[in-house]
């Protein structure tokens, strides 16, 4: 029992779910859904299907060259079954995977630092420019205004009184 | 292909003329066509007997041309006489019918009229199927001759063979359902077999064919009847190994004397024949259980070197002993060695005695290498190979099946192929091996090195977490940043808000300027309040001021009407007379005035029209003068 990956959307294709197309040339095509199998139909070029990880992948939005990657690999010799060997390899498929995800993670994260920068600066710019819609500008002038005079006049009082 | 019977035969080929030449003639066409039109009928059923009746002939075999086993046989049956008349018979139709045609043909050439082109050809036909009719009794014979030739079992005279004879009832059918695959009636009434019958059995890799015959009885040639002579006729012409069975307990219904004194009659026809002599039914009796000149017979019998072999076919022992025995090579002497094996040994030395042989031997030719030193050099034969050979001689008991342990233990059984798996460990078998985990499978992730690589990638992980590349990098905003992001969503939203505003206004058509329409007190008040501004003073603001002082909205003045001339004076106003009083001079010519103006409007009124333009229809198909009859 494996399971299989998607030809279009190389998501994973559990056994009982899905669809095989076996071309003339004998390569076979396995599909998840039939939302896969449909565009496969249309002839549509899953590297030009932006929801696809083909997409992704092709365009550098994920992870593509990285160690933990090369761990996961279709093998054609099989191995003799050894339970020492099989337990081993479960225990390193475990760590393998925290890995491979805190990379994947950091990789996207990368990727999103300067869409951070450029919101803080859009954001700067837009009170900049029409700030007017919500505070008019001269709003708290008058009391500000106010409470110079009155700050002045202290001051005038304070003078007074030291020149006396 | 079937006979047909003489009914049916001219029945067929007549309707056969009728549909596939053409029908239609008439008196008026030229003759040469109405001749060419009969003639054509004439010679389409000649045609058709010939080759229907060429078919028959050269379908039954020609007694000269088969093998001489199969004519004996077929005279046997079908009398050899009686065969070669009736197929003479269906050559001479054949002829005659071929004359006939020829004649009819040439006299239509001088057919001068429809009618005696026709009658020509009613008479053609007539005699062909005539003749034909002649041959009913031939006909049939020849169809059951047919039916009967092809049920005869396939017999190849040149293949090895084993010939089974003896008494009715002593038991060779059973042996051929022993031996074979063969489904042959036993019953316990003699003659039980009426004819021969064919099995086929496997020894050293060959194929062997098993004979079984009638029983023969005892009494000279010419007093056989056709279902002995079919088993004498095997004897005489196969060129097999004859296994004459023999039944000493005697149930069978004749003594042992018969059978012997039968035996020493038949003797001439086993000349060069490998000859065994079986005694069935030892199950019931045993030669050493016979009486003394009983059992001298079998002992004379192997003295003369023929094989006595005891068997059983109820309890199958000796049976096998008859058609092998492991221990054979060819240096054995010869009357240890059974049937089977003394047919193989003879027929390969009539091949060596024989023409054709030279042509095989001169290509063989097998090269000895000549010896160098005085090392012994024999073949290597692997010692699997020897046993392997040990195995097929003695029938030992193959290695346990899954099927024989199946049968063991019944219902518990429970198919288990993990047994048989070839591991490092055995006692792994057993396992429940893991295949996915997570959405991965766990056979992509096998490797005997993955230890090493999992450590080499945590080195690698440790010196990345170590260089900082997986801390937070997000700096805590001071305030103002904080500040600013707020007041940019309050941005957003206004804008937001302001757009759908203007799409709810919805106007059509030419649109005011912003300054033609009112603009309420309240609203400006709320909108600057939103703003931020300081509404404590609204009454001193400038707009309430301008309200006050704008002055108040007076009306315009009416304009008055200018008052009609009552009175005719000479100098008249310049105001102008109503229409129906200017140009009139006194009342009188003011009423004839109004007469006019009332007769020129009285036909409009009556016809209810508004004016002389007024053309209008109220009813264009008015029902009361267009319901009804016209």
């Amino acid at each position: 029992m494996r399971i299989e990956k998607c030809y279009f959307c190389s998501g994973p294709v559990y056994p009982g779910h899905g669809v095989m197309f076996v071309r003339n040339d004998c390569k076979m095509f396995r599909f998840c859904k039939s939302k896969c199998h449909k565009n496969f139909k249309k002839k549509r070029n899953p590297r030009k299907t932006r929801w696809t990880k083909a997409f992704r992948k092709a365009a550098g939005k994920e992870l593509t060259v990285d160690n933990s990657l090369e761990f996961e690999k279709r093998r054609n010799i099989p191995v003799k079954y050894n339970r020492q060997l099989w337990d081993k390899t479960v225990e390193a498929m475990k760590k393998v995977e925290e890995i491979k995800v805190k990379r994947q993670a950091r990789f996207i994260m990368n990727r999103l630092r300067k869409g951070k920068q450029l919101e803080k600066e859009e954001a700067i710019t837009e009170v900049k420019k029409n700030i007017h819609l919500i505070k008019a500008p001269h709003a708290g002038k008058a009391k500000q205004l106010e409470d110079k005079m009155v700050q002045r006049l202290q001051e005038d009082v304070e003078m007074g009184n030291e020149d006396d | 292909m079937v006979v047909p019977t003489a009914k049916e035969f001219i029945d067929v080929t007549l309707s056969k003329t009728q549909r596939k030449t053409p029908t239609v003639i008439h008196k008026h066409y030229q003759i040469h066509r109405i001749r060419h039109f009969y003639m054509r009928k004439v010679k389409f059923t000649q045609q058709n007997y010939h080759d229907r009746l060429t078919q028959i002939l050269t379908d039954f075999p020609k007694l000269d041309d088969i093998h001489p086993f199969y004519a004996d046989l077929m005279n046997v049956l079908y009398d050899k006489d009686h065969y070669k008349l009736a197929l003479g018979q269906i050559n001479i139709a054949r002829n005659l019918i071929d004359n006939v045609a020829k004649d009819y043909v040439r006299l239509m050439k001088y057919g001068d009229s429809m009618y005696r082109c026709k009658q020509l050809k009613r008479a053609a036909l007539g005699r062909m199927c005539t003749i034909l009719k002649r041959q009913k009794s031939s006909l049939e014979y020849l169809e059951q001759v047919r039916q009967h030739l092809s049920r005869l079992p396939s017999i190849d005279p040149n293949t090895r063979t084993l010939l089974l004879c003896g008494y009715p009832n002593v038991g060779k059918s059973s042996f051929i359902n022993k031996v074979t695959r063969a489904d042959v009636d036993v019953q316990p009434y003699a003659f039980t077999t009426k004819s021969l019958f064919v099995g086929h059995m496997d020894y050293r890799y060959l194929r062997w064919q098993v004979v079984d015959t009638p029983g023969i009885l005892d009494h000279p040639l010419e007093e056989r009847n056709t279902i002995e002579m079919q088993a004498i006729t095997a004897l005489a012409h196969l060129r097999a190994a004859v296994l004459y069975v023999m039944d000493p307990s005697e149930q069978c219904g004749h003594t042992l004397q018969e059978q012997l004194e039968l035996f020493n009659n038949i003797r001439p026809l086993f000349a060069n024949k490998p000859l065994i002599v079986v005694a069935n039914k030892c199950d019931v009796k045993k030669i050493s259980e016979l009486s003394e000149e009983n059992q001298k017979i079998f002992a004379d019998l192997s003295t003369e070197e023929i094989p006595v072999i005891e068997t059983s076919t109820l309890t199958e022992e000796g049976v096998i002993k008859v058609k092998t025995e492991v221990r054979s090579d060819s240096r054995r002497a010869r009357s240890d060695a059974p049937a089977c094996d003394r047919l193989l040994a003879q027929r390969v030395n009539t091949k060596i005695k024989g023409k054709k042989v030279h042509d095989v031997l001169n290509r063989l030719h097998l090269a000895m290498p000549s010896k160098r030193d005085e090392k012994e050099r024999p073949p290597f034969i692997p010692e699997g190979a020897l046993n392997r050979r040990k195995a097929m001689e003695v029938d030992t008991p193959k290695r346990k099946l899954e099927r024989d342990l199946e049968m063991e233990l019944g219902d518990d059984y429970v198919l288990d192929l993990q047994k048989y798996w070839d591991l490092m460990n055995e006692d792994e078998k057993n396992d429940k091996i893991p295949e996915v985990w997570e959405g991965h499978n766990v056979a992509d992730y096998i490797d005997p090195d993955i230890m090493r690589k999992l450590e080499e990638l945590e080195k690698e992980e440790e010196l990345k977490e170590r260089a900082g590349e997986y801390e937070s990098d997000e700096e805590s905003e001071d305030e103002e940043m904080q500040e600013i992001r707020s007041l940019a969503k309050q941005i957003r939203e206004k804008k937001q808000l302001l757009v759908l505003e203007s799409k709810e206004k919805d106007v059509h058509g030419p649109r005011m300027p912003r300054t033609a329409t009112k603009v309420e007190k309240k609203k400006l008040e709320k909108e600057m309040s939103n703003l931020g501004l300081d509404m404590n003073d609204k009454n001193d603001s400038h707009y309430a001021l301008q309200a006050r002082r704008s002055r108040s909205v007076t009306r315009k003045r009416k304009r008055e009407a200018s008052a009609p001339p009552t009175s005719k004076t000479r100098s008249q106003s310049a105001s102008r007379p109503p229409r129906d009083q200017s140009g009139l001079r006194d009342v009188k010519m003011v009423k004839k005035a109004k007469k006019m103006m009332k007769n020129s409007q009285r036909d409009m009124n009556r016809q209810a029209r508004k004016g002389e333009s007024d053309r209008h229809v109220f009813d264009l198909k008015p029902k009361h003068l267009l319901s009804g009859k016209r």
